[in-house]
């Protein structure tokens, strides 16, 4: 079923614990987007005689990006930002199908932008740290 | 799903802050009116919503932003108009106030300001000074706490209980 981004989540546990499910993690507030790229190296394999390039999968790879607003009561990207150790991600497209989501350990990192013309936006890209997993209702 | 604070609470906030100075009271004594003052009035304060943009988070509405003419407007008396801008300018830019629980002002601030002379169609004797600005108010949605999660299966809870 198609359904709003408007209710998008991005939880975050700073242990590393894989909650059960994992979208009962801690929201990461103040957020207003998500992007999450799932990308397979492709091998390029071409030989003599082919008539085009041919390719085989390589390593998938598991990045992205977050972004929203600065509130000081929600420091969590941040702190995020500063741990040594990886935590575990969980991003749901919509919080009505919570069973619907990616989730994994993952670094992460942050930055802030303040302008003088609006409120202090804030964003945060991560990397797999472990295996990631797609949660789905068959 | 809770609802956010009523947003008029902010143009009636910005007004309740204009009516309570005395300054501008003395120099506008008709009062602050919204949009459009009543019949007979000589001297006033008008504000009015130009625009506005809600800036949207996961967990709902986070911030309104809102662009608010603010004038004063004056029969023949085209000094007190610059004078009763001045103040209002005094009265908003960099100011802060309390507006309603769950609305708490971030920022405000003139983005132009505005002048004009309309002269009485019917008699151009009548000359109505316009003095003021445009003002962003940006303001933060603090409560309810945005759709009141804290987790991502919360509105699952609350819609089960």
């Amino acid at each position: 079923m198609i359904k709003t981004g408007r209710y998008g989540t991005v939880s975050w546990d700073p242990t590393g614990t894989p909650p059960v499910p994992p979208a009962t993690a801690p929201l990461i507030i103040s957020l207003n987007k998500w992007k999450a790229s799932f990308k397979t190296d492709k091998l390029d394999v071409t030989c003599f005689g082919d008539v085009n390039r041919v390719y085989i999968p390589g390593m998938k790879d598991v990045s992205g990006n977050v972004s929203g607003y600065w509130n000081s009561a929600e420091i969590a990207l941040f702190e995020a930002a500063d741990a040594e150790a990886p935590g575990f991600l969980a991003l749901a497209p919509n919080s009505t199908e919570p069973d619907f989501n990616w989730s994994g350990p993952a670094y992460m990192d942050a930055d802030i932008d303040c302008s003088v013309d609006g409120a202090p936006a804030v964003s945060g890209t991560f990397m797999a740290a472990g295996p990631w997993t797609f949660a789905h209702t068959p | 799903m809770p609802s956010p604070p009523d947003s008029a609470a902010i143009r009636n906030s910005l007004i309740g802050h204009l009516l309570a100075d005395s300054q501008l009271a003395g120099l506008m004594p008709d009062g602050v009116y919204s949009d459009v003052a009543r019949a007979g009035k000589k001297q006033y304060v008008i504000v009015s919503l130009v625009d506005s943009v809600d800036q949207p988070t996961y967990e709902g509405r986070a911030i309104e932003s809102g662009l608010y003419l603010v004038k004063a407007v004056a029969l023949n008396n085209a000094a007190a108009a610059e004078a009763a801008a001045a103040r209002i300018d005094q009265l908003i830019e960099d100011q802060f106030w309390t507006i309603a629980p769950g609305l708490d002002l971030m920022a405000a601030y003139r983005v132009a300001p505005i002048g004009a002379l309309e002269l009485d169609a019917v008699d151009p004797d009548l000359r109505w000074t316009h003095r003021g600005g445009r003002y962003r108010l940006d303001v933060a949605v603090t409560s309810p706490p945005p759709l009141g999660r804290t987790r991502g299966t919360d509105h699952l809870e609350r819609a089960a209980s």
